[in-house]
């Protein structure tokens, strides 16, 4: 199976389950998860079911194009399915399936992993899911994003799509990897990775690095103080990869390193209080099982406003409103 | 209508998602001992309770639950007596409200005495009730108040659990016990295998539980399915190999054991180039990221260039998987030996100014800092054991203890740092002494570990947990309840075990000052306070390991009370005084201290330093300081040889003078310096007794605790 093929089958998978396919975010990511089409949207009532491709930037993981596992870009297929469907395990067990993998032939587990984004005040428990002893998605139900407890609970499905490829073609190196008919990997990416390799590691200005991490968590806290949440988690996004870029080029020392996750955190956690509440303000019009939409009391006369979603929950409480606001 | 009483087992079985391996026991035993409390409280009679758990069920079976509870008879207690007869007896209004209330007949009403006074109270009998109606909410309790480290949401169900609950079994011998959780309703149906046997059928009785199940391609038995585990694993390896055994993992043998429904062993291999890396690097590969068991080979004692896998079912070509598992441990040993290369591209020493971009912690500066106090404080300690020939290899450890921690290698491996250090330092030429406490000096890990062997390794140990202890209390941040970041509870513990082992007599007192000063100034308590805090927790830790050990509270606690600043010493004393304690004469003389003690406390404060024999009124008095200055000479010498329980014999001479003294002689005289001088007397044999206990903590039977 070529990559684009993988890729197609997937989503052409979860939109028969019922997902939105959207594309890839136009901002740097280092994981599917941090595209406002997870991040935001698994925040509130809302229902969301939606499966994307998401060309991840992770620029510590750079090797020159030397590696035969490293990247400095690699795609996950991100699934998100929101309230998390009863029987997710075996539809997920279907989409394995449906691109070749199946339990009569390979030995597929649920082994535990609790996974934790402390830039995004988020975290979960799930597992890897490994096939013949290697992890071919991560699959996590959301407890939390930008600190606040998340009801319903969402489901991510995370597939780490090089290496399901390489062991579709049972390749070595990805860069042997048929993307397309005659067309390898290495053939679209691997100058890619050489010369963001450079960048990352050699090449990249940090004075700019900085100076546009300080400019973007400006931004950031001036839009949201604006009620923009969307455009103000861009600019936190910005400085997530900025951070990210200054961590590869050995500018940030380990007791730096935590005051700038914080400050990233700080800003996901006021691009979603802002978020929540322009949903709240919106009457939540995604939500429309009528049941659901009387519990939370909307659809009444307009001073009947719906109640404000619960406040931070203790775990990632109080700095951060305070620097919130 | 009453129903049969007749005892049945009763059956339940939480059916979930892949628990985590590591919460399947804890969470077996949690549900027997809530199920068994359960029960208890509800005064339902049950037999024995058995537990059987794999990755996706919970379940517990009670033997010979009874149908109905007993029949029993209620005490209600009414108004007091007084309000409830009026002067001739005759019942009041109150009386009759209460029995109309409870029921009765007004003359059934009994009078009882509480220690409140008397009051009238009414017999009621109350009907057993049947099983079947208590167990529904009993269940659901049970179920909902599981703990778990970690327990998550689901859905838009409003419980939680440790992972998503797909069905309740609860089965009364054949009758189904009815209760919901979230959203599962219970009933008579399991699940088998998720892919062996993925519909799910309907047990008539508990009976059935584990045949069905194993039909069903589930070994729900715990210690069967551990024990297949491991024999699959062997027979596969025999197959493969007769020279080959496996690796000695019980921890791994039973994480691996909560990863599998139906265990099936496949043989690997990997390329025998790999084997120069050091074994502790291959078997980490292998069991922490892949969970495959290593293999030795019988004939070299090392590791052979193959593993054992344990998959969850079996596949229709065993090669298929096979070949896959061999695919990522070959990544994953390339990407070791790319760390391990790399890493030995620079000496160890080149790492050490990195250190200093390594945080120990905020406010007490670079893990740099830490190494260079580590290195004072052990040449200190060092010399006090006058060892000071091992101060150069100690040094050139400290100096080098920690560096591998900037390395790939121990980057990707926590749990091998002080191991890659060993590796890396012989690599590059250091003396085998050296490299050996580079691994030592975080020797013990943890309880039950292995200590170091080496007098280097125990020093730098000792040094390293000082330092911590030191600079975590001088900022104020002590372990509280469960949470111990930074594992001083160990570390007081580890400092202990390696000072008892290796016999290492020096002034912890002291040790902790020098500690303290190394942090110059960091610290935000006053020296004073930050070592008097420490030497309190070494002394809470003495107290627990020493009284868990099976020496009396009362005992520990004399000995910990006047001091343990030579902690070998202070254990000695434990000894001396458990053995002595059994003595005759030592109760009266304990009590003997106390009274001495006791009077010393309360009296005036003495200008005088010595005795004078010229104030002497009674021969008793001159009787029991001649004694005194005897058996303080004795004393003194078998103290010197640490002879505690000699020293101990020798005050038990004591016990005749000071009885006669105190029968025939009054302390407190009219003549201050005849009461000086009496009290000059009591004073050294206060400080001739508190030099190994303070004796007044001694409780024996006689007086009662």
């Amino acid at each position: 199976m070529y990559f684009q093929d993988l890729i197609l089958t997937l989503q052409a998978y979860w939109k028969d389950r019922g997902c939105l396919v959207m594309q890839p975010y136009d901002v740097e990511v280092g994981a599917g998860t941090m595209n406002p089409a997870t991040f935001l949207r698994v925040l509130g009532p809302e229902p969301w079911n939606v499966a994307y491709i998401e060309p991840s930037r992770r620029p510590t993981d750079g090797r020159y194009g030397e590696n035969p596992n490293r990247l400095h870009q690699h795609h996950q297929l991100q699934v998100i399915m929101k309230p998390s469907p009863k029987d997710i395990q075996e539809i997920y067990l279907d989409s394995l399936r449906a691109i070749g993998i199946s339990h009569v032939d390979h030995d597929i587990r649920f082994v535990h992993d609790d996974w934790e984004s402390p830039t995004l005040g988020a975290w979960g428990l799930g597992w890897e899911v490994w096939c013949d002893g290697m992890e071919v998605t991560q699959f996590t139900y959301f407890q939390q994003a930008g600190g606040f407890d998340l009801s319903p609970i969402s489901v991510e499905l995370t597939y780490g799509l090089e290496r399901i490829c390489m062991f579709l073609q049972k390749t070595e190196n990805v860069f042997d990897m048929e993307f397309g008919p005659g067309v390898t990997y290495g053939d679209v990416f691997h100058r890619q990775e050489v010369e963001m390799s450079r960048y990352c590691f050699d090449a990249s200005d940090v004075d700019m690095l900085l100076s546009l991490f300080r400019a973007h968590e400006t931004e950031a806290k001036r839009l949201c103080d604006m009620e923009l949440p969307i455009p103000a988690y861009d600019s936190c996004l910005k400085c997530s990869h900025y951070f990210n870029m200054l961590d590869a080029r050995g500018a940030i020392s380990v007791t730096e390193r935590a005051g700038y996750i914080a400050r990233v955190r700080v800003l996901a956690r006021m691009c979603a209080v802002a978020w929540l509440e322009s949903r709240r303000t919106l009457g939540y019009p995604m939500l429309r099982d009528s049941a659901a939409r009387s519990a939370l009391r909307l659809d009444r006369d307009e001073s009947d406003a719906p109640p404000k979603t619960s406040g931070p929950s203790k775990e990632d409480g109080g700095e951060q409103e305070a620097g919130a606001r | 209508m009453k129903r049969s009483a007749r005892a049945r087992d009763l059956l339940i079985e939480i059916g979930t998602e892949e628990l985590p391996a590591a919460a399947v026991e804890p969470a077996l035993d949690a549900l027997r001992d809530r199920l068994c409390a359960s029960l208890d409280a509800a005064r339902l009679g049950h037999g024995a309770l058995e537990v059987y758990g794999t990755p996706r069920r919970l379940a517990v079976i009670t033997r010979s639950v009874s149908g109905r509870q007993p029949d029993r008879i209620k005490k209600v207690m009414g108004p007091p007596s007084r309000a409830a007869f009026d002067a001739s007896g005759t019942p009041t209004r109150a009386a009759e409200g209460f029995a109309r209330g409870q029921g009765v007949q007004i003359d059934a009403l009994e009078v009882v005495d509480t220690p409140k006074g008397q009051y009238v109270a009414a017999r009621i009998e109350e009907a057993g009730q049947q099983a079947e109606e208590i167990l529904p909410e009993l269940l659901h309790s049970v179920v909902a108040g599981m703990p778990f480290k970690k327990s998550m949401r689901w859905g838009e169900v409003g419980v939680s659990f440790a992972r998503p609950i797909h069905w309740l079994l609860a089965l009364l011998g054949t009758s189904v016990i009815s209760f919901g959780y979230g959203d599962v309703a219970s009933g008579k149906r399991t699940r088998g295998h998720r892919f062996l046997s993925p519909r799910s059928f309907a047990l008539q009785s508990p009976r059935t539980y584990l045949e069905r199940l194993e039909k069903a391609k589930v070994i729900a038995d715990v210690d069967t399915r551990r024990q297949k585990v491991l024999e699959d694993a062997q027979r596969a390896l025999a197959e493969h190999d007769s020279g080959w055994r496996l690796r000695d993992d019980p921890e791994l043998l039973r994480e691996v054991t909560q990863l599998v429904e139906w265990p099936v062993a496949i043989v690997g291999s990997f390329e025998p180039a790999h084997l120069d890396l050091p074994p502790e690097v291959l078997v980490s590969e292998m069991r922490h990221h892949q969970r495959y068991f290593s293999v030795v080979d019988e004939s070299t004692g090392g590791l052979a260039p193959a593993f054992v896998a344990v998959s969850n079912t079996p596949v229709s070509d065993p090669d298929v998987v096979r070949a896959g598992y061999e695919r990522v441990l070959a990544a994953r040993l390339a990407d070791a030996r790319y760390f391990f290369d790399t890493d030995s591209s620079r000496r160890l020493e080149q790492r050490v100014d990195g250190l200093g971009r390594v945080v120990f912690q905020e406010k007490l500066g670079s893990v740099l800092d830490k190494v260079e106090r580590v290195r004072a404080l052990a040449l200190w300690v060092a010399s006090r054991l006058e060892l000071e020939k091992k101060q150069r290899s100690l040094g050139r450890a400290i100096t080098l203890a920690k560096a591998d921690l900037t390395t790939g290698m121990v980057g990707e491996f926590p749990d091998l740092q002080g191991v890659m250090g060993r590796y890396y330092a012989l690599a590059d030429g250091e003396p085998e002494p050296v490299a050996r406490a580079i691994e030592e000096h975080y020797l013990p890990r943890h309880s039950g570990d292995s200590l170091p062997s080496t007098d280097e390794g125990a020093i730098a140990s000792i040094a390293d947990r000082l330092d911590t202890l030191a600079g975590i209390f001088g900022i104020d941040k002590p372990p509280s309840g469960t949470a111990d970041p930074f594992g001083l509870r160990r570390a007081c513990l580890g400092v202990v075990a390696i000072i008892l082992d290796r016999r290492y007599r020096f002034s912890m007192t002291s040790a902790l000052s020098e500690a303290i000063a190394l942090y110059e100034g960091r610290l935000t308590l006053d020296a004073a306070t930050t070592r008097s805090r420490v030497l309190d927790f070494f002394r809470g830790r003495l107290r627990n390991l020493w009284t868990a050990k099976g020496y009396s509270v009362d005992v520990v606690e004399a000995v910990l009370t006047a001091g343990f600043d030579d902690v070998v010493a202070a254990l000695e004393r434990v000894e001396a005084l458990t053995s002595i304690k059994k003595h005759p004469d030592f109760l009266s003389l304990a009590v003997a201290f106390t009274r001495a003690s006791n009077i010393f406390a309360k009296a005036p404060s003495i200008d005088a330093q010595d005795v004078d024999p010229q104030l002497f009124e009674s021969p008793t008095e001159k009787a029991l300081w001649k004694s005194l200055m005897s058996v303080q000479e004795k004393v003194d010498t078998c103290l010197r040889s640490h002879d505690y329980a000699a020293a101990l014999h020798q005050m038990i001479a004591l016990r005749a003078p000071v009885d006669a003294f105190f029968d025939g002689v009054l302390v407190m005289a009219e003549d201050a310096r005849v009461r000086d001088n009496r009290l000059i007397i009591l004073r050294g044999i206060v400080d001739l007794f508190g030099r190994i206990a303070d004796f007044s903590k001694i409780r024996s039977e006689a007086q009662g605790s």
